[in-house]
């Protein structure tokens, strides 16, 4: 085993952990925590693929940008330790259970299929050219040119939608 | 590989941590005998000659004082907070190329930590990670004056954060790499013979938005709302003694040093000088302190400004970063990608 791969095994379990943390944990503010430590342990896995422009991204706009906004509301409104509820309703614990087991199914089945089935080799990407921010940039403002346009007049419509939301309360 | 190119790897990492927090101690001597000379008064003169032995003896006492954790105080955060400042201050500095290359026994050595090909997105990804100390240190003391503290730099940092990446992407566009040396090589050269080829020129708007933006990056006045010391005590390190403190204080003027030399890179050249080839040792020592002569010069610049200018109100603060500095950096990115079209059909 390369130390490249060792590197990489022990970054993509520490993001699995740290997820789990953040999910279980009952602090929100320490949630927010390790949901930084699995982005930076994601990166440092993108940077082993081979590509560090999606690893720098992933710092600045996800842990550098949305979570110290995360930060920041979870600050303003002062929220404190998670209590847990205690008027569970079982319909909501058959479910959630439900939803779990199928999940890990899914998972299951990526897995055993994984290795086996190698994706066709749709993008005439260059493998040298893999993570270049040119070749990406290229793809993104051809081949998903659509893609890219439909994400960004989402992202749109949820910023007016959040402005006018915050304007009629203020209006009241 | 040789032992001798495993000890150049080491020095060129090792070297940019080691030496920086050395230059914190004249920083702090600067910045005292600065704000004195500004506002007309001694400033420390008693230890040593012109109290250059000043900043030793603060040393000292920071080291020596308690070091006091507040009682209901989230422990682990609140030591990790400081550990976070300095870690950020220090390894944003490694991609920053600080001279030409050096010749060692047959190695050709360039003077950088690492010539990342993302180093401009590297320098901006670990900034942005430095606002996490100052929120945790605000969130972990407890205490209403820290908490405000750190509310208000987290908001503060993303809105200038925005205008500054925006200005730098100028600057990645005109030379089209994200890698610093490649900046510094663009640089190069003269227009009409004796204007220096630097980015400032044909981006002064970029430059000047980068420049406040450095300001409100670092927490320097007149952008010092997390600490605000007539509104919050002393804002997100109120409940800090000693060298915890201290850390926070010497991740500031580190960040201050590296700010400027980022700044000498992409606006100035770097460690060129128009006309300028450095050749053998002595030139690589000479571009060494050609490097050191900008960053110096922005370095006073900032100490200039903290104690002229007063803090802006938050309001004010919030307007300026949005209503000015970013359309003024978005108008700046238009002009160099026009720029750039005519010089590509031309």
């Amino acid at each position: 085993m390369t130390a490249g791969r060792l590197i990489f095994d022990l970054a993509a379990a520490a993001a699995i952990v740290f997820s789990g943390l953040m999910v279980v944990g009952r602090n929100p503010v320490r949630s927010v925590l390790s949901l930084v430590v699995a982005f930076f342990a994601l990166a440092v896995c993108f940077v082993l693929l081979l590509a560090p422009f999606i690893a720098a991204l992933q710092v600045i706009v996800y842990a550098g940008a949305i979570l110290v906004l995360f930060l920041f509301v979870l600050m303003l409104l002062n929220v404190g330790r998670e209590v847990p509820d205690k008027n569970v309703r079982p319909i909501q614990r058959v479910l959630g259970s439900a939803a779990v087991l199928v999940f890990a199914g899914l998972l299951l089945g990526m897995f055993r299929h994984s290795g086996s089935h190698v994706p066709a080799a749709a993008d005439p990407v260059d493998p040298a050219m893999l993570g270049d921010p040119a070749a990406l940039a290229r793809l993104l403002y051809s081949d998903y040119l659509l893609h890219f346009e439909a994400v960004s007049v989402l992202l749109l419509a949820a910023l007016v939608g959040a402005f006018v939301l915050a304007r009629r309360e203020h209006a009241s | 590989m040789t032992l001798l190119a495993w000890a150049i790897v080491i020095l060129r990492v090792a070297l940019p941590v080691l030496i920086l927090p050395l230059f914190v101690v004249p920083l702090t001597w600067l910045e005292r005998r600065g704000a004195a000379l500004i506002q007309d008064r001694p400033g420390p003169n008693r230890v040593g000659p012109f109290g250059l032995i000043q900043p030793i003896a603060d040393m000292i006492k920071m080291f020596f004082k308690e070091a006091i954790t507040p009682t209901s105080a989230d422990r682990f955060l609140y030591l990790l907070a400081p550990a976070i400042a300095v870690f950020a201050a220090l390894s944003t500095f490694a991609v920053v190329p600080y001279g030409s290359t050096i010749k060692i026994s047959g190695l050709e050595v360039p003077m950088l930590g690492a010539d990342l090909s993302i180093g401009i997105l590297y320098i901006f990804a670990i900034t942005s990670l430095s606002v996490y100390a100052i929120v945790l240190a605000g969130w972990a003391s407890n205490s209403k004056f820290s908490l405000m503290g750190g509310i208000r730099s987290s908001a503060q940092i993303i809105s200038y954060e925005l205008a500054m990446t925006t200005a730098a992407a100028g600057v990645i566009l005109a030379s089209s790499s994200f890698r610093l040396s490649d900046v510094i090589a663009m640089q190069q050269g003269t227009w009409l013979g004796i204007i220096p080829r630097w980015n400032v020129i044909p981006q002064f708007f970029g430059f000047l938005v980068f420049f406040i933006s450095a300001f409100a990056e670092t927490n320097r006045l007149p952008f010092d709302l997390p600490e605000a010391e007539a509104e919050l005590v002393a804002g997100y390190h109120t409940e800090y003694s000693a060298m915890r403190f201290g850390a926070f204080q010497m991740a500031e003027y580190v960040n201050v040093m590296v700010v400027s030399a980022i700044m000498a890179t992409l606006y100035f050249g770097g460690w060129s000088l128009p006309g300028f080839h450095p050749r053998g040792v002595l030139g690589a020592l000479a571009s060494l302190l050609i490097f050191m002569a900008k960053s110096f010069f922005f370095v006073c610049v900032f100490i200039w400004v903290r104690w002229t200018l007063p803090r802006f109100r938050y309001d004010q603060l919030m307007k300026i970063g949005w209503k000015a500095l970013l359309p003024l950096a978005l108008a700046n990115l238009l002009w160099i990608a026009a720029l750039e079209m005519w010089r590509m059909r031309a």
